[in-house]
């Protein structure tokens, strides 16, 4: 995605047509304040913190990577075939806004929040009941693979419809993470999160498990600098629960 | 507030009290003569009667759809505690604690902006829209009925005493309803030191369906590690046994033999003295036994009905004490103004926490579209709306599915029992396990933060 389609990630039927390339830099307010909101920019790498190569992510590979707070769990994923483009997602409150597309050469690299939004399962490090089933995949939560599930109350979204809820008592999507892509180094970025943020409600739900993987609440929180490392799910946690 | 006799004595039943609630003109002298626990509505405020599974979900989500709502919550508890997942605390299932089933009914009114009152309702005047209770009235404009279940042992033993009632519902406690009961259930399962446990499932509609079978294998499970000799008996009122197939497969691998489960009981009498139950048993067609068997502990669970709050609200109810429901909706069929959710929904659904939290986010929707002039219109089939497990073992669980449908009349559930992907061809695994445990922080959280 290059800066003139990052800034068409306004809301539709909303006040807010990105004009100025500047004001990425701060909350860009939806009518409710909620629906985007940058980030600071950070550079996905390896464990080894060189630069990942978006033509490198392997196809339908579960990979992670925590934005924008230091405890809050994405999946990265490159579908293996163009995502949709401009589709229009609805909140639970049914406000709509609009994911643009995917990223990379073929727009097939997509980022969504780990983190449910129906009663915020996520993976933490010791296992993960939230995982990414294949298009060969089956599973119980809906008819067909290519989506990221909640194994506990069985909700399906689709990474390739910009995180849309698919199957389940979920009543919205994931949070989207949007990207932008270098095309000259292949180098992706993470800039900012679009769709419905349940953060706080995060945070305060998961006291004794951040404690565990981060060290504490509070440390969870921080905000991720400069870059942020991207592993494999089965890297990331202990134990992938999937059904 | 003072009360002289006359109203002590409408509090002391609940069938008093919806008996008494007869004549409006009685009502609103009532009403007039009470304290008003809020000053009247501006013209936007639900009052949700009853804090548990369906209406607090339902509190945080209409106030999160629309802030300029105001909700009060009439919660007759002054704790919360979960009847869902109660069973693994009777089986002393690592992890689980009272401290995990319980919480104070504050946060989430703090987190979203709600209000909780602690009281009891007593009457509801839809004409006038205003809601009784023993401390004082409220004004609303929406009302959502989200009151549980009620036991109905007078329904079931016509010819048991109130007093007979009371010792059976103290000393045999049915443990449907969280509280008190399932905590002198654990105190009685701690005290035994050998004989059988025994639990009656009731007949009709009955809240949390597998919840009496789960019970069996948490009990069995405790006897077993606690070397308590003796098994776990289910007199069951009729042949169905929720998730059956997955049951049985557990009684008879993980409990082997410790679970027995007799098909068709009808239970006659409970002698609480001598330690007994007496039950007619059909055999075959037309052919009966008369058993008396002897129990250390008797968990008695008694027909379900619902709470007898939505008889005060004058609705059209059908046979259960479930509210007509318009259409697939969560709005009454009798007045625009009323909503249901939870175990009290008129619709052919599993009475399941779940399912009370799912209601609660569809009315909530419903309620905010209403209160803003709109409509909102659900989409069916809703796939796996409700998911709820149950724990057959130290770490092992079962789960079933239910999509949901409208058939026109109303909202369906249908259920399915899947067989998990590490459960090698079992029913049960470790997985389901770890999901049911997460599961239940997921719902958790979602009510109070």
């Amino acid at each position: 995605m290059d800066r003139r389609d990052f800034i068409k990630l306004g809301v539709i039927g909303g006040a807010v047509v990105v004009s100025n390339p500047a004001a990425l830099n701060n909350t860009l307010h939806a009518h409710d304040g909620r629906l985007f909101q940058s980030y600071n920019r950070v550079k996905l790498v390896d464990e080894n913190s060189n630069a990942i190569k978006a033509s490198k992510l392997a196809k339908e590979e579960a990979y992670i990577f925590n934005y924008p707070h230091v405890g809050t769990p994405n999946f990265l994923i490159n579908l293996g075939k163009p995502a949709k483009r401009k589709v229009i997602l609805k909140t639970q409150t049914g406000k709509e806004y609009l994911w643009s597309e995917g990223v990379g050469t073929f727009g097939a690299i997509v980022a969504y929040s780990g983190i449910c939004s129906h009663q915020l399962m996520h993976p933490n490090k010791e296992m993960s009941v939230v995982s990414y089933v294949k298009n060969a995949e089956k599973t119980m939560a809906c008819d067909r693979g290519g989506m990221i599930i909640c194994a506990a109350h069985l909700s399906a979204f689709d990474p390739e419809e910009g995180g849309k809820n698919y199957a389940g008592p979920a009543n919205e999507g994931l949070a989207s993470i949007v990207l932008e892509h270098d095309e000259k180094t292949d180098e992706l970025y993470a800039v900012g999160v679009l769709g419905p943020q349940r953060y706080q409600e995060y945070f305060a739900s998961f006291k004794k498990q951040l404690k565990k993987d981060f060290g504490g609440k509070r440390k969870a929180k921080k905000l991720v600098k400069i870059s942020a490392p991207v592993t494999t799910l089965s890297k990331y946690t202990k134990e992938v629960l999937k059904t | 507030m003072s009360m002289n006799r006359r109203d002590l004595f409408k509090l002391a039943t609940i069938t008093a009290a919806t008996t008494l609630a007869g004549t409006t003109a009685q009502a609103s002298q009532k009403e007039e003569n009470s304290p008003k626990l809020k000053a009247k509505s501006n013209g936007k405020r639900v009052v949700i009667i009853g804090g548990g599974f369906g209406g607090l979900a339902a509190a945080k989500y209409i106030r999160k759809d629309d802030s300029s709502i105001e909700v009060v919550v009439l919660e007759k508890n002054g704790i919360f505690m979960a009847c869902p997942y109660s069973n693994t605390y009777l089986g002393e299932i690592e992890g689980v604690s009272l401290k995990r089933l319980t919480h104070d009914l504050y946060s989430g009114a703090k987190n979203h902006g709600y209000e909780i009152i602690q009281t009891t309702v007593t009457d509801i005047d839809r004409k006038s829209k205003v809601v009784s209770t023993t401390t004082g009235t409220v004004d609303y404009d929406i009302l959502v009925l989200s009151p549980g279940i009620a036991y109905d042992y007078k329904g079931q033993f016509p010819k048991w005493s109130d007093e007979k009632i009371r010792d059976v519902s103290q000393n045999a406690p049915a443990a449907m309803i969280a509280g008190s009961e399932h905590l002198a259930l654990k105190r009685m399962l701690e005290d035994m030191d050998g004989g059988n446990v025994i639990i009656t499932k009731p007949d009709g509609k009955y809240r949390c369906p597998p919840a009496p079978f789960e019970r069996a294998s948490m009990i069995a499970h405790f006897m077993e590690k606690e070397e308590i000799p003796g098994k776990v008996i289910i007199l069951n009122a009729n042949e169905s046994i929720a998730k059956g197939a997955a049951f049985k497969e557990s009684w008879k691998e993980i409990n082997k033999g410790k679970v027995e489960h007799r098909n068709n009981c009808d239970i006659q009498d409970v002698d609480m003295s001598k330690g007994t139950i007496t039950y007619k048993q059909e055999v075959s067609e037309d052919k009966y036994k008369t058993v008396t068997e002897k129990f250390a502990v008797l968990n008695l669970i008694p027909k379900n009905v619902a709470s007898p709050v939505t008889k005060m609200s004058g609705l059209k109810l059908n046979a259960w004490g479930g509210v007509h429901m318009n259409g697939a909706s969560f709005q009454s069929k009798t007045d625009k103004n009323v909503y249901a959710i939870g175990d009290v929904v008129g619709h052919a659904l599993p009475p399941s926490g779940q399912t009370a939290n799912w209601t609660a986010t569809m009315a909530a929707r419903e309620i905010v579209a209403q209160l803003n002039g709109k409509k909102w219109k659900m989409s069916f089939p809703y796939r796996s709306a409700n998911v709820c497990y149950s724990v057959v073992g130290a770490d092992e669980a079962i789960m079933v599915t239910h999509d949901m449908s409208f058939n026109g009349k109303v909202i369906k559930g249908k259920g399915s029992v899947p067989k998990p992907k590490d459960g090698n061809g079992k029913f049960r695994s470790k997985g389901v396990a770890k999901l049911a445990d997460a599961w239940f922080d997921g719902i958790m959280n979602d009510m109070f933060i």
